[in-house]
């Protein structure tokens, strides 16, 4: 078990080894002179001179590659072209309101997602289970963007129930944070929910038809606990995985959803990032997400020995 | 043969199936799966319900639990009394209280049947915690007692352990257990010790004799095995297309059975006593086997390397036209030395002599011109020929790879499937529109395609019903005669083995622990584990052909 787990982190390292040569390459390949697109257009021989002493843009490259490394592993990411502020601190100062509404929304979504898969699959083909799927396709194949408006047309704008738009931190206001969470967590949620649900689903029917599940019900045990501590135990693995890897969406769909709401996290900052071409910001967003990514995977990784007794690889 | 001849006459009724029938719902027309039957199982009375399958005896089974699978099977008519109350009258909570309180269930797999990322123990202990309101320290106690009763070893450690820590034997006993803990007055066994070794099956049959001595449970034992019907059933029931075809005690039902269909079931069954064996016909063996070793190496990250020996140091050699079988029980090395020799796998160490070459130790491309030399047909009929493929294009895929065209390799499949004894038109066909013992034969056909020198049967016959099981033999043994193939024949069936191999190998452990004639393998035993295996054979002693005891010589 601990060796797995281990073995597990230790495979970490490769991963985002490669991912860090590939955000170094990023700007150091990109045709013409690096300094020039930092830069921009508009900049004086003096100024292209500084950025390419600051980047070390003399030295082989190979030399870049490791005071880079070295760089990052002391938590400097480099300074913003625009702002003039250590990347570090921008990330810091927008990272909170993300974290915040994608806990939220990974919470909501598995809430939602899982009770929804464990009906549809016990009620297989009836209207529940053709309810759930219509539902499924519809959320994932409706842009976020759409989904975010719709919202604010009917929760916000019709009904009033709910501000348009805007963030308020929970330190300050846990009840105006709330209020204004829920529509972003219910955007970014729908298309995780759809994805959720239907993996759920396909793992529960193919596990409602094994023979530990009839031997749980020839014991009289109640159909609830048969769903939920037999069934969807055992076909918790490609649930979790996809959980892992419809993280992705959830990545992409920040940035979408921050725009739309207006918050001030850090998807709204790659978004200005890419428009401004601030390539040090770039380069530390695609590190994070990245590093962010890896984690949440390991971590269901390590979640599948709780939830299966047989996997010791 | 001693049979139980118990009676039970003056006994109060446990169970009493009264004109029940099932049938299929949901789909376009309505079939009848049950008939009308009508069964009676007193106090501490074995009743055991045969047939073969289709024939609704696991129907019947579920039909009593109240497990029907919704939305395709429903009781369309008929009585279920449980001591007088008919549980068809109950609804789902009520039945849900039945369950394992007054009607408990063992299935045929005991690998599937329990939850495998839960306790055993845990699981057990779900029957009180969903039937009673005992305290944590009174549940386990309970708990304890009964996986006692079952004879399980170091039950503390078991208690705690999962699933697949344990062996076949010490999973249905871990059923069993679950079943029998409430102690309740009808148990079902459906075909509880198929999937067991024989020696296994013996004591878990001695343990649910046991169990239901001590109790007085009704036992309700579906199977399709008359040994084992011999052995344990105070009364049978045979079944055939959902009807009851006739019930007798087991003695009566053995000696004279009334019914042409039981007479057909019986007269199946294989007898024990073993075939002379042919002449060889010449002198040079189609497959020689000489020191062939397998060893698994199992290393841990971070423990040192286990080494495992599935085969060790087997040799033997089988000539053209004779077949030779393998024996031994699960875990004794026989489908690793199949599949070295197919070189599925790859052995260790050994010779594996193909006519004159030596395949061995040939990499992939070598391999290749030697692969229609030998060919192999597996256990499962269902799942070993490919669901999205015609028949046809399963059956020509190896004769394509060897350069036949498509037309010429298509007119070869149409003779081979006159030969397994199918038309010709089962070529545009799929294999879901076939039953078991004709997939088993178009594999067979799949096999002989290459026209072989070798074929390898891997408990060919195992997934079979009795009568098609000698109509498949039967079929082998034919082709041999004709094509005149060396059959290398796995099983773990010592009465298969009797009827078809001329030389037999018992296998323990990886090893070969005796090698002779079947006549004296299976007549005049030397080794004790071969004994052991001949004598844990359930109705040993019975000639079920022949409706009387076996003639000792």
């Amino acid at each position: 078990m601990l060796g797995y787990i281990i073995r597990r982190i230790l495979a970490v390292i490769p991963v985002m080894a490669i991912v860090a040569i590939f955000v170094f390459l990023l700007l150091r390949l990109t045709p013409g002179d690096p300094a020039a697109i930092i830069a921009g257009d508009s900049a004086t021989p003096a100024q292209l001179e500084r950025i390419r002493e600051s980047l070390g843009l003399s030295e082989p490259l190979h030399v870049q590659l490791v005071t880079w490394i070295g760089q990052l592993f002391q938590g400097d990411l480099g300074t913003s072209i625009i702002s003039n502020q250590p990347v570090t601190r921008l990330i810091g100062q927008r990272i909170w309101p993300t974290l915040q509404i994608g806990t939220l929304t990974i919470i909501l979504s598995v809430l939602i997602a899982v009770p929804l898969g464990v009906l549809a699959a016990w009620r297989h083909r009836t209207w529940v289970d053709y309810a759930v799927m219509t539902f499924s396709v519809l959320g994932f194949s409706i842009p976020v963007f759409v989904i975010g408006y719709i919202f604010i047309k009917i929760f916000a704008i019709d009904l009033r129930w709910l501000p348009v738009q805007g963030y308020s931190a929970p330190s300050e206001n846990l009840q105006a944070f709330f209020l204004r969470a829920i529509l972003p967590c219910l955007t970014l949620a729908t298309i995780y929910v759809a994805l959720i649900a239907r993996m759920t689903r396909a793992s529960m029917l193919e596990v409602l038809g094994e023979d530990y599940v009839r031997t749980a019900r020839a014991k009289g045990v109640k159909e609830r606990i048969v769903l939920f501590r037999h069934a969807l135990r055992n076909a918790a693995v490609p649930i979790m995985t996809i959980i892992g890897t419809g993280f992705a969406l959830l990545i992409s769909g920040v940035v979408v959803t921050e725009s739309v709401f207006n918050i001030p996290g850090i998807g709204r900052l790659t978004v200005d990032a890419i428009l401004a071409r601030d390539y040090p910001v770039i380069q530390a967003m695609i590190l994070l997400t990245s590093a962010i990514y890896v984690f949440i995977n390991l971590l269901i990784d390590i979640s599948y020995t709780f939830f299966d007794p047989r996997i010791r690889y | 043969m001693i049979f139980r001849n118990r009676d039970f006459s003056d006994r109060p009724t446990a169970l009493q199936i009264k004109g029940l029938s099932v049938a299929t719902v949901g789909g376009r027309t309505e079939t009848q799966i049950l008939s009308s039957i009508d069964v009676t199982i007193r106090d501490g009375e074995t009743v055991c319900l045969v047939g073969e399958s289709g024939s609704g005896k696991s129907v019947t089974s579920l039909a009593v639990m109240g497990l029907l699978p919704k939305g395709s099977l429903e009781v369309t008519g008929g009585r279920i009394e449980l001591e007088g109350q008919n549980l068809l009258d109950l609804d789902a909570g009520a039945m849900r209280e039945m369950r394992a309180r007054r009607i408990s269930m063992i299935f045929q797999e005991p690998m599937t049947a329990l939850n495998p990322v839960m306790t055993v123990g845990a699981q057990i202990e779900e029957v009180l915690d969903s039937h009673t309101r005992l305290g944590a320290a009174e549940k386990k106690k309970r708990v304890i007692d009964i996986m006692e009763q079952v004879h399980l070893p170091d039950v503390e450690r078991i208690y705690g352990s999962y699933p697949h820590q344990l062996s076949g034997g010490q999973r249905q006993r871990i059923m069993i257990a679950m079943a029998l803990i409430l102690e309740p007055k009808l148990l079902i066994a459906d075909e509880p010790t198929t999937a067991l070794d024989v020696t296994t099956q013996n004591q878990v049959l001695k343990l649910i004799a046991e169990l239901q001595e001590r109790h007085g449970t009704a036992v309700l034992f579906i199977t399709h095995d008359m040994g084992v019907v011999a052995e344990i059933a105070d009364t049978v029931y045979v079944m055939r297309h959902g009807e009851i075809v006739e019930h007798a005690p087991v003695e009566t039902l053995l000696r004279s059975p009334r019914k042409v269909y039981t007479r057909e079931l019986l007269a199946a069954v294989p007898s024990l006593i073993p075939r002379a064996a042919r002449a060889s016909r010449d002198d040079a063996p189609a497959l020689d086997v000489k020191g062939l070793t397998k060893i698994y190496d199992t290393r841990g990250a971070f423990k040192k390397g286990r080494q495992t020996r599935a085969a060790e140091n087997v040799d033997f050699a089988i000539g053209r036209g004779r077949t030779l079988g393998i024996v031994g029980e699960s875990g004794s090395g026989k489908s690793t030395v199949a599949r070295c020799i197919m070189r599925l796998i790859d052995p260790t160490d050994g010779e594996i002599r193909v006519g004159q070459a030596d395949i061995a130790k040939l990499n992939r491309a070598a391999l290749q011109p030697h692969r229609k030399h030998i060919q192999i047909v597996f256990q499962d009929p269902f799942r070993s020929l490919n669901p999205r493929w015609t028949i046809g294009d399963s059956l020509i895929e190896g004769l394509l790879n060897f350069g036949q065209s498509r037309d010429e390799a298509l007119k070869h499949a149409g003779e081979l499937m006159e030969l397994v004894g199918l038309p010709r038109d089962a070529l545009r066909r799929y294999p879901h529109q076939f039953s078991g013992g004709q997939r088993q034969r178009i594999a067979i056909a799949r096999a002989i395609a290459m026209r072989p020198d070798i074929l390898v049967a891997d408990e060919a016959v195992s997934a079979l019903d009795v009568s098609v099981q000698a109509q498949v033999l039967k079929l082998l043994d034919d082709l041999q005669e004709k094509l005149g193939i060396a059959i290398l024949f796995i099983t773990h069936d010592l009465r298969v083995a009797a009827q078809i191999c001329d030389e037999v190998v018992v296998m323990q452990h990886g090893r070969i622990v005796e090698h002779d004639t079947a006549e004296n393998v299976l007549g005049r035993p030397a080794h004790d584990y071969t004994r052991a295996l001949i004598e844990a054979a359930p109705g040993r002693s019975w000639d079920f052909a022949n409706f009387r005891e076996l003639a000792t010589n």
